[in-house]
């Protein structure tokens, strides 16, 4: 007798769905960024506009990555919906608060995933998320290090001009430099 | 629970009140239910199962609306409208979850089986 389950694809149920959840996570991230940006660019902070619209491309690419490893493989990916993303914010210190937030939930999501791949034996599944949780070192660190500058250089008088002008510059691969 | 059928038709799991079967021939699930037989792709045996199983029986059961009587499962992948009622739907979710049940553990003993020979 065929396999036919293992003929169509070597996911397992389980891990399919928590793909297209995270597929689903990584769009909402997208969106939010892109609310961010707009938020930024008609309050004034033209840089970080830029910077979070920049953002939100690359968490569509991660959103699209998983999205092709799932249909690779197999498995069904699922367009996800989006909704109740937040327009409004309350202030630019709020906005980056809310993008650390964030990214630290999608990590969670990745261990999360990382973790039941290794209970199902997936280990092809596991060594593809490789890639997604040295990225969230990044993305953690650039979030966290924006936030810093908050204090670093201080809100007041021109403090928010100088901030917004230095937040496209962070990254990770100036870390030590 | 596997009986051969024919060459290509092996039964995957059976109620008194229907079957799953594989075809090895053309690689599809064939459900049969209330007197009529419909050919599932892999794929869409595994979407048609999670919808079976995402009917809301409890609303079924609780909703006083006469709509709220009838489940319609009407996929775009094969031509047979479902019409169920609680009572339908909990013998077809038997059937089905008990084919999902054997599949996995062909897939299972299959793997090992691999692994240790």
């Amino acid at each position: 007798m065929k396999d036919l389950l293992r003929l169509r694809t070597s996911l397992t149920e389980e891990i399919e769905a928590l793909l297209n959840e995270q597929i689903k996570v990584e769009a909402y991230s997208s969106s939010i960024y892109l609310a961010m940006s707009s938020w930024c660019d008609r309050n004034g902070y033209d840089n970080s506009a830029g910077y979070l619209e920049k953002q939100s491309g690359e968490e569509r690419e991660h959103m699209l990555k998983l999205f092709r490893y799932v249909n690779d493989l197999g498995g069904s990916a699922v367009s996800p919906e989006v909704t109740n993303i937040p327009q409004e914010f309350d202030s630019f210190k709020g906005v980056f608060e809310m993008a650390l937030q964030q990214e630290i939930q999608v990590t969670s999501n990745f261990n999360r995933i990382a973790d039941r791949c290794q209970k199902a034996n997936d280990y092809v599944t596991f060594q593809f998320l490789q890639w997604f949780l040295k990225e969230q070192v990044e993305e953690e660190y650039v979030a966290r290090r924006i936030l810093e500058l908050f204090d670093v250089i201080g809100e007041e008088g021109a403090g928010r001009w100088e901030i917004d002008k230095h937040i496209p510059k962070v990254s990770f691969g100036n870390a030590g430099e | 629970m596997q009986a051969k059928i024919n060459t290509h038709l092996i039964e995957i799991f059976k109620t008194e009140c229907g079957s799953v079967y594989q075809c090895d021939q053309t690689n599809h699930f064939i459900l049969e239910y209330a007197g009529r037989v419909t050919a599932f792709k892999p794929i869409n045996f595994i979407d048609f199962t999670k919808r079976v199983f995402a009917i809301n029986l409890h609303d079924m059961a609780s909703n006083t609306a006469r709509h709220a009587d009838i489940a319609i499962l009407m996929p775009l992948y094969t031509e047979t409208c479902f019409l169920l009622t609680m009572i339908d739907t909990i013998r077809l979710q038997r059937i089905l979850g008990g084919a999902k049940t054997i599949l996995h553990l062909h897939t299972l003993l299959r793997t090992n089986q691999l692994q240790f020979a």
